[in-house]
C-alpha cells in the first residue's frame, strides 16, 4: 500500500531554520500501527529520499494524534543563498511515492 | 475606563486579589488575538473573545519562519497598514477593558529596530486614539560580550544542524536576539505595565506568564500557551480566529472564538507536532514542558479539555540565540523555457553559462540556479522519469556590491539565451522572459548565523525593561 494511499495528512515544516520536521498523520490506531511497522519509515529507508545521513534522521511515533514524525537536518539553513524553500513547507514530495 | 494605572496596583496584584481565595485559583481566561499580529487579525472572533471577559490578553507578532532577511534588515514583515490596524484593535480591546495586554517578538524579529518601530506605532495609535496607559518595552538584543564570554566558557551550543557558533559570528551578525521568556514579562507586569511590548520572546510566554506569577501549575500553562499561541490552528477545520484557554489548577480548555472551528482532541493533540522538532518536549528559558503523559478529553464537539502537562524547572535558565548576517548584495534572473532540448540538457546547459559568466565577470559572486519542472523546490536524488513540457528558471546571484550582481546577472541573462550546445533547434534564443527586465535586484541578503542555545547564570540583565507613561 502507497503511504499516499493511507495517511490522511502528510506534511512537511521547519522546526527552526536548521530543521525539518515532516508529520505523518492517520485516520485511526489502526493505520497508525501498520504504517509505524513497516520498514519503509524506518531511517534507514528514509535517509536516501533526502540525501542526508541515516543518523541525522529520527522516527517519532506519537500515538495522541496516530501521527509518526520524521526529524531532518536541513541541508541548507532556511533563507541562506541557494535555499529552495524558506518556510520548508514542501518538502513532503520524496515521501508520496512511499510503498509501506 | 481607559486611564493610566498610576498608582493602582499592578494587574498581577489585582489578579491575585480577585482570583486567588483561600489558596484555591479560578479559572484564569486568556485570549489569544493573533499568531502573527500584523497580518490582520479577524475582529469578530476577537470581539467574541473579549465578551467572555478574560483576564488577559496576548499575541505573538513574530517568528523565525520567515527568514533571515527580517533579523539581519530589521524590517518588518507585515506591513504597517495592517500592523497598525491590528495594534489598534488589541490595544483599543485592552484598554476598554482595562486589562494587561502583552505582545511578543515586535516587528517580526524582535531586535531593537523592529522593537522601535512597533514601539512608534502604538505611541502613535495612543495618541490619536486618546488612550493612556503604562507601556514597558523589553528589548532582547544579545550583548554581544556576554554571548562571547558564553562561548570561551563553552556555554553555547547549536540547535539542529549548524555550525558551532564563534565570537567572529557575533561580531558579524547585524543583529542578534534572544528569546526571553515568563520572567521578563513578569517582572514588566510587577513594575506596573499595562501594555508589555516585546522584542524576540517565546510564543508562550506572552500567554503563561501572568498564570505562573499567579502560582497555577506552570505544566497546563505553558501547554495551553503553547495550544492557544496559533489561535485557532489548534481546531478542525484551522485558522487564525481568536481562541481562549481557560485554565485552572488542574488542566485548560481550548476553544475557539470562532463557532466553526472545533477544538477536538484530535487537533489540539496534533498540535504538538507542528513546528516541533519533538512533539513531547518544549524547552523554555526557564524549564522544559513535559506534555507526553497528557490527557486530550472533548467537553463537547467544540471544546478541548487537556490535562496532564509536566514543567520540569531547569537548573540554570537559558535563551534561544537568533543572530542573522549579511552575505552580500541579491540579484535574480527570471526566465522560462519550452524547448524539449534545451530542457532535456538543462542541468549541463546552466553550468556552462556559469563559465562564460566568470570568463567575462571578474570578482567575487556566487550563482545558484533552481529548475522549477526539474528540482526548483525539492533537492530530489534523481531527475523526473519524464521530463516536463516547460520549466522555469530562476538564477540568484549573490555577489559583493550591488553592481557586481547585476553585471553577472545580465551577462548571465545574454549568454543563457544564446548559449550554443549541440542538437539545438531553437536557434533564436533559449528561454523566455517574462517580464522586461528580467533581472531583479533584491537588496541585501542575509543568513542565519546564530540558532544556538546560550546557559546563563540569570535571565534580568538580559532583557531589559524601559517603562513609559502614555
Amino acid at each position: 500500500m502507497k503511504l499516499v494511499d493511507c495517511a490522511r495528512v502528510i506534511r512537511s515544516k521547519n522546526a527552526g531554520p536548521t530543521t525539518l520536521s515532516l508529520d505523518l498523520m492517520f485516520e485511526d490506531d489502526a493505520r497508525f500501527r501498520q504504517a509505524l511497522s513497516s520498514p519503509a519509515l524506518t531511517a534507514t529507508a528514509l535517509a536516501p529520499l533526502y540525501g542526508v545521513p541515516v543518523e541525522s534522521v529520527e522516527v517519532i511515533p506519537y500515538a495522541p494524534a496516530f501521527a509518526i514524525k520524521i526529524v531532518l537536518p536541513r541541508k541548507i539553513i532556511a533563507g541562506a543563498p541557494g535555499d529552495r524553500d524558506v518556510y520548508g513547507a514542501q518538502q513532503h514530495g520524496p515521501l508520496l511515492g512511499v510503498e509501506l | 475606563m481607559s486611564g493610566a494605572n498610576v498608582g493602582r496596583p499592578n494587574h498581577l496584584d489585582r489578579l491575585r486579589q480577585r482570583l486567588v481565595k483561600d489558596g484555591r485559583r479560578e479559572p484564569f481566561l486568556a485570549l489569544s488575538a493573533s499568531g502573527q499580529l500584523g497580518n490582520g487579525v479577524l475582529e469578530r472572533a476577537f470581539r467574541a473573545g473579549l465578551e467572555r471577559r478574560p483576564h488577559s490578553i496576548g499575541a505573538d507578532m513574530g517568528s523565525v519562519d520567515p527568514g533571515p532577511n527580517y533579523l539581519g534588515s530589521g524590517k518588518m514583515a507585515a506591513s504597517d497598514t495592517i500592523a497598525r490596524q491590528d495594534l489598534a484593535l488589541v490595544l483599543e480591546g485592552a484598554r476598554a477593558h482595562d486589562l494587561p495586554l502583552l505582545i511578543g517578538s515586535a516587528g517580526t524579529a524582535g531586535a531593537r529596530p523592529h522593537l522601535d518601530h512597533t514601539l512608534d506605532l502604538v505611541r502613535s495609535i495612543a495618541r490619536e486614539r486618546g488612550l493612556h496607559f503604562r507601556l514597558a518595552s523589553i528589548a532582547a538584543d544579545m550583548p554581544r560580550e556576554v554571548v562571547k564570554a558564553a562561548i570561551r566558557r563553552g556555554e553555547v551550543a547549536p540547535i539542529g544542524a549548524i555550525d558551532a557558533l564563534t565570537e567572529a559570528d557575533v561580531d558579524g551578525a547585524a543583529h542578534l536576539v534572544g528569546q526571553m521568556g515568563i520572567e521578563a514579562f513578569q517582572r514588566a507586569l510587577a513594575m506596573g505595565a499595562d501594555v508589555v511590548v516585546a522584542g524576540r520572546a517565546c510564543d508562550t510566554a506572552v500567554f503563561s506568564a501572568i498564570p505562573a506569577a499567579l502560582g497555577y501549575p506552570v505544566g497546563p500553562a505553558m501547554h495551553m500557551a503553547k495550544i492557544i499561541e496559533c489561535c485557532s490552528i489548534a481546531c478542525m477545520p484551522g485558522g487564525r480566529d481568536a481562541a481562549l484557554g481557560t485554565l485552572d489548577e488542574g488542566g485548560f480548555t481550548m476553544e475557539s472564538m470562532n463557532p466553526d472551528r472545533h477544538a477536538t482532541p484530535l487537533s489540539v493533540a496534533a498540535h504538538s507536532l507542528y513546528e516541533q522538532a519533538d512533539p513531547y518536549t518544549v524547552s523554555e528559558p526557564e524549564g522544559t514542558l513535559d506534555v507526553e503523559h497528557a490527557r486530550y478529553l472533548a467537553l463537547d464537539a467544540h471544546r478541548c479539555r487537556v490535562e496532564g502537562a509536566l514543567w520540569r524547572p531547569a537548573a540554570r535558565p537559558s535563551v534561544k540565540i537568533e543572530g542573522a548576517t549579511r552575505v552580500g548584495e541579491r540579484a535574480l534572473l527570471l526566465a522560462g523555457c519550452a524547448d524539449p532540448r534545451a530542457i532535456a540538457r538543462i542541468k549541463t546547459i546552466l553550468p556552462e553559462v556559469e563559465q562564460v559568466v566568470r570568463g567575462i565577470v571578474a570578482g567575487d559572486y556566487r550563482m545558484y540556479f533552481r529548475v522549477y519542472g526539474i528540482d526548483g523546490v525539492v533537492d530530489w536524488p534523481s531527475p523526473p522519469a519524464v521530463p516536463p513540457r516547460e520549466v522555469f528558471i530562476l538564477g540568484e546571484v549573490i555577489a559583493d556590491s550591488t553592481d557586481l550582481a547585476k553585471a553577472a546577472t545580465t551577462v548571465l541573462k545574454q549568454y543563457l539565451l544564446h548559449h550554443g550546445f549541440p542538437g539545438r533547434l531553437s536557434t533564436a534564443g533559449n528561454v523566455a522572459f517574462p517580464i522586461t527586465p528580467p533581472e531583479v535586484q533584491t537588496g541585501t541578503a542575509y543568513r542565519f548565523s546564530a540558532y544556538h542555545v546560550m546557559q546563563v547564570d540569570a535571565l534580568e540583565p538580559l532583557f531589559p525593561v524601559v517603562m513609559e507613561d502614555i
